[in-house]
């Protein structure tokens, strides 16, 4: 296979963080712990996996591999979403802070899009943002009722931010090959989105409460993003989700329906 | 059994402007925003959605399923019907 252009690098990136995350956001189906957020969730990973195939879509036209290859046919450590969607669903807490932090961080890098020199990036940013949109409100909702609900409630989602801030890091990891990406006007850039990424988050967060590791005098280990996933360098929770995810498809290779 | 979960809000979904809302269903929610929101993701999917409504269900005042003379009609009141009188089905404006 031929090395990936630094624009198939990034969409790729981005395909794949949004299909993995669809497919945990729809491991929820049939176990949320209200039948509507059961509902929400099914609808919001529907909404990602078709995310995911806006960007494999724009993939296929440079490389001729079609959205089924890319999402079926790659092993396990070819993927490059970020680690952080790859880890288990965790409670509710944790899928909420991970879905409020991605949504915040996908919302950001599709602004930056709008202002790309890439005009197929550009108009499927425009697609996706009006949906994203919704997944915020929903995400950030749930983050501000149940911040301070109860001592429960507030004890878990004080849990699920000490977890998932430093593995939500990860999202920015540098890309290969994406200072020519930034010189070409095709994005910001992962260190400016993440600045951008930031000073949204900590505010909400304060808000309800909810301290940041990034805090002053937080624990600084907590701090420590979770690099690896840009570089294909997984763990086995990803392994265990991408056989799962492409076992019906390997059980007939090709098959149709 | 107790609902453990949260008070239910009733949903009304207008296809259009203009048209009347409907009631279609109702859901679970902790308040009235997220009301919208959830019947947004149950009711506004798959249905042409102008308006979403949605009320508290313990807001509603209603009539009772026992209380059967809440409608009772006692005596004679077909003179108020117009029915000695024909009526097209369309009333046309213009006709003079």
């Amino acid at each position: 296979m031929k090395p990936n252009t630094p624009l198939q690098t990034l969409l790729l990136s981005l395909a794949d963080d949004e299909l993995i995350l669809g497919h945990r956001d729809s491991e929820w189906t049939g176990h949320a712990p209200i039948l509507e957020e059961d509902i929400a969730f099914s609808n919001i990973a529907q909404d990602e996996m078709g995310h995911a195939l806006v960007w494999y879509s724009l993939v296929e036209t440079d490389t001729g591999r079609t959205p089924d290859q890319e999402a079926f046919e790659r092993e396990w450590d070819s993927f490059t979403c970020c680690r952080f969607v790859s880890y288990p669903k965790g409670d509710f807490a944790y899928t909420i802070m991970r879905q409020f932090l991605f949504d915040q961080a996908e919302t950001v890098r599709l602004e930056s899009f709008l202002e790309s020199s890439h005009p197929g990036l550009k108009e499927a940013a425009g697609k996706i943002i009006r949906e994203e949109t919704y997944h915020l409100m929903h995400s950030q909702g749930l983050v501000h009722r149940l911040g301070d609900a109860t001592p429960e409630s507030r004890k878990r989602m004080q849990q699920a931010t000490h977890m998932a801030f430093p593995q939500s890091l990860g999202i920015f990891e540098p890309l290969e090959g994406e200072a020519e990406l930034v010189s070409g006007g095709v994005f910001a850039g992962n260190r400016s989105l993440q600045a951008e990424w930031l000073r949204r988050i900590i505010p909400v967060l304060h808000s309800v409460g909810l301290s940041v590791p990034a805090d002053p005098g937080g624990v600084r280990d907590s701090c420590i993003p979770d690099y690896g996933g840009r570089i294909r360098d997984h763990n086995e929770h990803l392994k265990e989700l991408v056989d799962n995810l492409q076992s019906v498809y390997r059980s007939v290779p090709g098959g149709t329906w | 059994m107790t609902d453990t979960q949260w008070e239910t809000y009733e949903v009304f979904h207008q296809s259009k402007r203009g048209d009347a809302h409907i009631h279609v269903g109702s859901v679970h929610a902790p308040d009235p925003e997220m009301a919208l929101h959830l019947a947004r993701d149950q009711f506004a999917r798959r249905l042409r959605c102008a308006s979403i409504w949605v009320v508290a269900t313990r807001l509603i005042t209603a009539t009772d399923y026992q209380d059967e003379t809440f409608f009772a009609q006692t005596t004679d009141k077909s003179y108020r019907d117009p029915k000695t009188f024909g009526a097209p089905d369309k009333l046309d404006p213009h006709a003079s």
